[in-house]
């Protein structure tokens, strides 16, 4: 049995500073935009869809334009926030893990150790396929939430990852 | 003793017959509930329902059984399983047939169970999980007890065998057997309020359910004439009121015992050469063996009272186990050393001693918050129903609230040992959550925008059957725990399986 219980000196083993987090592709904020706008545009036409509906009633006295500006306020306020959450999206691969980090309030790093991950999921929606992106997913074992999703991957980077890990995945077994 | 080959596609038990026609009416039964009490009432009063006579009634009613039998006939004939090798092999359907397959060393867990009616006939059934889907679960619902056993055997022996020899004794070594007096004490010392809250929606749910009925009866006019009788002074609703609680009270302390009882009658903690055995149950008699290997996480709880009566519970945490399932996996009232033993038994080399680290005082700040919450809400509603008649109630709720940051402090803690995490948390329980590094299956570093400010980060491990979280440490240490067990896990290779 050739067992060793070496002393792990906690200063030389891999730091998670030391890793260069890559951004996700710019273009996703562009879908994350474009799926924005329309939320907005859909609220912006309800209001005015009201304002006719309610046109008439003499009852029903809400200032439209208040009510308008209220929405406008805030997509306005969604988007700089949806832009500084964007950047806080990045990503690595390491040799043995790969690590994900987001979130703008909350902000959190995942890692999961590639011999961890069960199987590698590619998924293009139709907009994503417009901008040449990919969502990229890692399921590992159990439900307890492990589970990673990478949005906005250049295509070719997601494919190129998958490979890495699916390699991986099969090698060790 | 004829030796029963495996090797051959087997059926079951001829009595599981029984067993698939007991069960398949009971589903069927339950399905068209309200319909057959609708037949039956009209049954009673001998009436007619539509052109249906009640002999037509009687008739259809036996046909539909005689369906289910045959039904039930056919299910068995084609329920066919063998083991190979590396594999067990299933087929059942009857017009649409399926092949299952089990990879031997896929097996998570061998459950034997016995529920009424098996106990009664004699079988027992077998029931194989996976890791994976919920949906390749395999139940053999009747084989006599050998052939059950030796099946289970055989199933666990073959998976084993490529990373240790084959177990040489099969010493049965009952390691623990509960007393009736330590059940009636794990049953009086549980936290009596979630009993109490079903048994109060259960009476509540009884009453809308029912009320149609009551009305009908006259029961409320009866009861309000009776109460008139004593009526006029405030005292005797006040003791009607203290008297309803008590009764609720009661009811649901007998409820926890009962259910303990029933759950926990004649646990039997068996220990073999690898692998530890429970067996447990009043009407549904269960047996399970746990492999050390398959274990991801492990908890022990216990309170106040329960420390005081040296009642400890084990729970153990599998991959994926659905919620009904891991309720099995609980050892109650064990002694505190009784606990150690089997935690050295389950994981290798345990480390007990070592220093424990505690959260940051931020914990605290986060608990108050909580608790102001807490009280706001309870505050706002009481002020909306009764009004500022209220009041009083915070006298009682402050303090409480206080203990709870005081506790829920003081009781949480983190290890890191070599191989172990050991996490302390709970406010009325005290509960301590073991897992093995190298089972981890992901960390996460999680910062909200308020702590980035104060350095301090919380780190969140999953494994394969529960997150758990190191609170709010400091950011450096946060760092380096996160770096430590990643470098645990990546370098040493080890599965988590």
């Amino acid at each position: 049995m050739n067992f060793t219980n070496l002393q792990i000196e906690t200063e030389n083993i891999p730091q998670l500073e030391d890793i260069v987090l890559k951004p996700i592709s710019k273009s996703y904020f562009k879908i994350i935009v474009l799926n924005q706008l329309l939320l907005y545009a859909l609220l912006v036409s309800l209001v005015f869809i009201g304002k006719y509906i309610t046109e008439n009633d003499e009852h029903v006295i809400i200032n439209f334009w208040y009510l308008l500006l209220v929405v406008i306020v805030f997509c306005i306020i969604n988007f700089i926030y949806s832009y500084l959450a964007f950047k806080k999206r990045k990503y690595a691969i390491r040799e043995h893990d790969v690590v994900y980090a987001k979130g703008l309030i909350v902000h959190s790093i995942i890692a999961v150790p590639i011999s961890r991950i069960q199987h590698v999921e590619e998924s293009r929606s139709w907009l994503a396929r417009h901008f040449g992106l990919s969502t990229l997913k890692l399921f590992t074992a159990g439900e307890a939430g492990s589970d990673l999703s990478i949005k906005g991957l250049p295509h070719l980077e997601a494919k190129k990852i998958k490979e890495i890990i699916s390699a991986n995945i099969n090698g060790s077994n | 003793m004829e030796v029963t080959d495996f090797s051959q596609p087997i059926r079951q038990s001829s009595k599981g017959i029984i067993i698939i026609f007991a069960f398949n009416a009971f589903k069927f039964f339950k399905k068209f509930f309200v319909l057959l009490i609708a037949f039956g009432l009209s049954l009673m009063k001998g009436k007619t329902i539509g052109s249906l006579t009640p002999t037509m009634i009687w008739l259809g009613f036996i046909g539909i059984l005689i369906v289910i039998f045959i039904i039930a006939i056919l299910k068995y004939l084609n329920f066919k399983f063998h083991l190979s090798e590396d594999d067990f092999h299933l087929s059942t359907g009857i017009i649409n047939k399926d092949t299952t397959i089990i990879p031997k060393s896929k097996i998570q867990n061998v459950y034997i169970k016995q529920n009424f009616l098996q106990q009664l006939i004699d079988v027992v059934s077998v029931k194989i999980e996976t890791a994976g889907d919920k949906k390749a679960e395999i139940e053999i619902s009747a084989l006599d007890k050998p052939t059950a056993l030796l099946l289970k055997k055989k199933l666990f022996t073959k998976a084993n065998v490529d990373e240790h020899s084959v177990e040489v004794t099969d010493g049965r070594d009952v390691f623990f057997k509960v007393t009736p007096k330590r059940l009636l004490l794990e049953g009086l010392s549980q936290n009596h309020f979630k009993s109490f809250t079903l048994i109060l929606a259960f009476g509540f749910g009884l009453y809308t359910e029912f009320q149609q009925y009551l009305e009908e009866l006259e029961v409320i006019e009866y009861a309000k004439d009776y109460v008139k009788v004593e009526e006029g002074t405030l005292i005797n609703l006040l003791i009607t009121n203290i008297l309803i609680v008590l009764v609720f009270v009661v009811v649901s302390f007998l409820f926890s015992i009962i259910k303990t009882f029933i759950i926990n009658f004649n646990l039997e903690v068996v220990e073999h050469q690898k692998t530890i055995e429970i067996n447990k149950g009043l009407f549904n008699k269960v047996s399970l063996s746990l492999t050390p290997s398959r274990i991801q996480n492990i908890v022990i709880t216990t309170n106040r009272v329960k420390q005081y009566l040296g009642l400890h519970s084990l729970a153990v945490r599998q991959a994926m186990t659905d919620q009904k399932q891991q309720k099995n996996f609980n050892i109650v009232a064990l002694e505190k050393d009784q606990v150690n033993y089997l935690i050295d038994k389950l994981l290798v080399d345990y480390d007990r001693e070592g220093e424990l680290s505690k959260p940051r005082p931020y914990f605290m700040r986060i608990s108050t918050y909580h608790m102001l919450l807490f009280l706001a809400v309870t505050n706002g509603l009481a002020f909306f129903i009764f009004g500022t008649e209220l009041w009083w109630i915070n006298v009682l709720i402050v303090p409480l609230a206080v203990l709870y940051v005081y506790y829920a402090y003081k009781k949480a803690y983190y290890k890191i040992s070599n191989n172990y995490i050991t996490i302390g948390s709970g406010v009325i329980d005290t509960t301590t959550n073991i897992l093995e590094i190298h089972k981890i299956q992901g960390i996460k570093l999680k910062q909200s925008f308020f702590q980035k400010r104060r350095h301090i980060a919380s780190v969140v491990i999953s494994t394969a059957s529960k997150k758990v979280t190191i609170p709010y440490v400091s950011k450096a240490e946060a760092l380096s725990i996160y770096n430590f067990l990643l470098f645990k896990v990546e370098s040493q290779d080890r599965d988590w399986m």
